[in-house]
């Protein structure tokens, strides 16, 4: 494992290097007119993205990768969801993930979006069963892929093995549901369609918690950002003559929400440490659940309390707080609900041995 | 439009009273959506309130010598709920919910005589304008100005959040009229027709991305001097009393009760209505919605038989507003990745977490913030000293 002061120098490289997707001051003009538009995202800044190693963080040096920590990839979701980033980097990940050596080379180039379509229904984490390999062809279906309109083609994690099918190949049907952050997620049905490659089964489940521990890490961001934005509200608008941040009854439920921000801060660090660290592997999807049951509760918290203390300009779409909200309601029940983590938490801690 | 005759509707049994509305509705609803989960327009509610309006169903709480219905509470809210049931669209009720109870209690009998059948027959269409870009929960900031001149007003200033104010022809606003004194002591209560030459409207687009509140600008609007209701300088007790009426209204457990619907249908949906864990959520809710009920028609009692709505009503409408907003985080929540659509599941408009749970954001913030409710609550009801 690396030490501590290499990873943070690699956290300190990888979110200067994510100020070139996400704007320092804050502007969100760019997240807005990509709202509702054909993609979502913008394929260029995908591709930036990618040129930057940021699909292939997770990967080993040998397969193109650069074999970077949880500690690392936390880090640069938590920058992407303070900025509401649209470009669907954790589900692009988790696809190379799922590939690992095999990953084509022009896909880890970003030139052609491959996007994980991994889950069988909704709330949960379940993948085994939504799609069946049969000859080189895949049948069946699978649901919920964020800003699928965009993508070139899909990595499906099966029992047989992840099967990569192109979004325009036959058999292949794609119903697009417009999504409140503006993007979409695609629900996917297979009937025999032709598979381009598939790769040997691999560990879909710690794939699957990675990308669920940096789904934490980008609420973590969104929460804590549109907190800032709420406690700088809190202190310009003025009524009764006084800043509202001088009223009591708001002060303490501001200092509620940093109680819960920066506890899913550790939550979300602990988890990370988990991955990178020694510690027993059983523990990783421990801490998955246990960061992200908090996250999404902390970024859905902070969403309606943000909207709460704006008042009435909170409820227009002219106010950039509403942008959170509209992306928190999207994202916070995403790889698995915070209900489906606390149950899982419950049962994997409830039997000794996986302790 | 003749004047429907005025038909007792007291004395039947609650039962058949309910069977009485729903027959109504089941056969007179027009053809506009059920269900919405945004508030109509004019232009598109307006047939469904020309029905209710020819029945004499349009004013429920006013009484009977102005065209209302006098019903008692209880009676009011089963048509509520027979209405809910049916999915029927909430049509521009700001004259009958707020105005007309303000003009029945403070107006003249010409201005009682001119303004109350216009509101029923809907050639008044009324928005509310109170709020200001700095005058939002400190209401009393209030600084659009109105000047007599002669035998007319002359306004200037602007309002915001005017809920469909661009659906509206005429708006009462609270206006500026003496700035030498106390602030509450200086504001009248005019009524002015959005037509007159000097208004203009903005419409705002909300977080559900529709254009349902707007910005109202006066740029040297005349009105005639006996727009003004009651007293000059009197409106701050005036528009108080009015906000009592719309926190009884706010308070109805009509949203909560057409939320804990969808609610159950999202949970079927959802295949977590069998799980206790969720069941046991679900009738905390549901035992809170009867007992806010209780509560409402105990307000609703108060309002029928004329008496003033006290500072405790901030009860009702905290715990109303609050709850509905329960219910639609855990419709959030059961909702699972859905939570995100833009479009309801499978097509039915009672399948949407997301317009649920954004529709309940704002009814913590009008009609008085909760904040500004407990506010009250604790210095008006309970005597606790200020800080
Ligand atoms: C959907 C919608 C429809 C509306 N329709 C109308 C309409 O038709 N006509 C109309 O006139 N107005 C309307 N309003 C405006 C509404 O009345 C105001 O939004 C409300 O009075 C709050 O004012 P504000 O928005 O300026 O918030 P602010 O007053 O700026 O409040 C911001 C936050 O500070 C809190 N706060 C303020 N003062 C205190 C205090 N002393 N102690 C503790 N907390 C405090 C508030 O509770 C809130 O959380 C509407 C609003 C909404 C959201």
């Amino acid at each position: 494992m690396p030490n501590d002061d290499e990873v943070g120098e690699n956290i300190r490289m990888i979110v200067d290097s994510a100020r070139s997707v996400v704007p320092p001051d804050g502007d969100l003009s760019r997240i807005r007119s990509l709202r509702f538009e054909a993609r979502g995202f913008d394929p260029s800044i995908y591709r930036t993205m990618a040129e930057m190693g940021w699909l292939a963080l997770r990967l080993p040096d040998e397969a193109g990768g650069l074999g970077l920590g949880m500690r690392e990839y936390c880090a640069l979701a938590e920058v992407l969801g303070a900025g509401l980033t649209p470009e669907p980097l954790i589900s692009a990940a988790l696809a190379c993930r799922l590939l690992g050596c095999s990953v084509p080379k022009n896909v880890l180039a970003g030139e052609r979006v491959v996007l994980a379509a991994w889950q069988d229904g909704p709330s949960d984490l379940q993948w085994r069963r939504g799609v069946t390999l049969d000859e080189g062809t895949a049948t069946g279906g699978k649901q919920f892929v964020p800003m699928a309109a965009g993508a070139g083609a899909f990595a499906i994690p099966t029992q047989d093995g992840v099967a990569v099918v192109d979004a325009a190949a036959a058999g292949l049907e794609l119903d697009l549901r417009a999504t409140q952050d503006g993007g979409q997620a695609g629900q996917l049905r297979l009937s025999a369609t032709a598979i381009e490659l598939t790769v040997r089964p691999a560990d879909v489940d710690a794939a699957l918690d990675e990308a669920t521990l940096a789904t934490a890490a980008y609420l973590l961001g969104l929460a804590g950002r549109a907190f800032e934005i709420t406690r700088e509200y809190l202190v310009v608008r003025k009524q009764f003559g006084h800043p509202i941040g001088s009223f009591q009854a708001l002060q303490h439920r501001a200092a509620d929400m940093k109680i819960q921000i920066e506890l899913t801060r550790a939550s979300v660090a602990a988890a990370a440490a988990a991955f990178d660290g020694e510690a027993d592997p059983r523990m990783r999807p421990v801490r998955a659940s246990q960061a992200k049951a908090r996250a999404s509760e902390t970024a859905l918290l902070v969403a309606r309390e943000a909207i709460q203390m704006h008042g009435a300009i909170g409820y227009t779409d002219e106010c950039d707080i509403g942008l959170y909200v509209r992306k928190a309601m999207t994202v916070a029940n995403t790889f698995g609900t915070a209900a489906c983590h606390r149950r899982r938490y419950a049962s994997l801690t409830s039997e000794p041995a996986a302790i | 439009m003749p004047e429907p005759a005025f038909e007792d509707m007291n004395p039947l049994t609650d039962e058949d009273f309910r069977m009485a509305v729903r027959r109504f509705v089941e056969e007179n609803y027009p053809d506009i959506p059920r269900y919405s989960q945004r508030r109509l327009h004019w232009h598109e509610n307006r047939p469904w309130y020309e029905i209710l309006a020819r029945r004499g169903w349009l004013c429920p709480n006013w009484p009977p010598e102005y065209g209302g219905m006098g019903l008692s509470a209880t009676k009011q809210l089963i048509m509520v709920e027979e209405y809910e049931r049916y999915g029927c669209a909430r049509v521009n009720d700001i004259g009958i919910v707020m105005l007309g109870p303000l003009l029945i209690r403070y107006g003249t009998q010409a201005q009682k005589d001119f303004f109350l059948p216009r509101i029923i027959s809907g050639e008044h269409v009324w928005a509310q304008g109170y709020s200001e870009p700095n005058a939002g929960s400190d209401l009393a900031a209030v600084r659009t100005e109105a000047v007599l001149a002669g035998e007319e007003w002359v306004i200037n200033g602007q309002k915001t959040w005017t809920t469909l104010g661009s659906d509206a022809n005429w708006i009462f606003i609270l206006a500026r009229t003496d700035k030498t004194v106390k602030k509450q002591a200086g504001i009248s209560f005019l009524l002015v027709p959005m037509t007159n030459k000097g208004v203009s409207v903005r419409t705002i687009r909300n977080l559900e991305l529709h254009d349902e509140f707007c910005e109202v600008f006066f740029d040297d609007v005349r009105i005639a001097r006996d727009h003004l209701v009651g007293d000059v300088n009197s409106g701050w007790t005036m528009a108080k009393a009015l906000l009592g009426h719309e926190r009884v209204f706010i308070g109805s457990p009509r949203l909560s009760s057409n939320a804990l619907v969808r609610l159950r249908l999202m949970a079927q949906r959802m295949d977590v209505w069998d799980d206790p864990a969720f069941r046991d959520r679900y009738t905390r809710l549901q035992l809170d919605l009867a007992d806010l009920a209780a509560l409402f028609e105990t307000y609703v009692e108060k309002l029928r038989r004329g008496e003033p709505i006290g500072p405790d009503v901030t009860i009702l409408k905290i715990f109303q507003s609050e709850l509905y907003q329960r219910i639609s985080e855990l419709m959030l929540e059961i909702a699972g990745e859905t939570a995100g659509y833009v479009e309801p599941l499978d097509g039915d408009p009672r399948l949407h977490a997301a317009a649920t749970y954004l529709m309940a954001r704002p009814t913590t913030i009008f009609g008085g913030s909760s904040e500004i409710m407990r506010n009250v609550l604790c210095k008006s009801v309970l005597g606790l000293p200020s800080a």
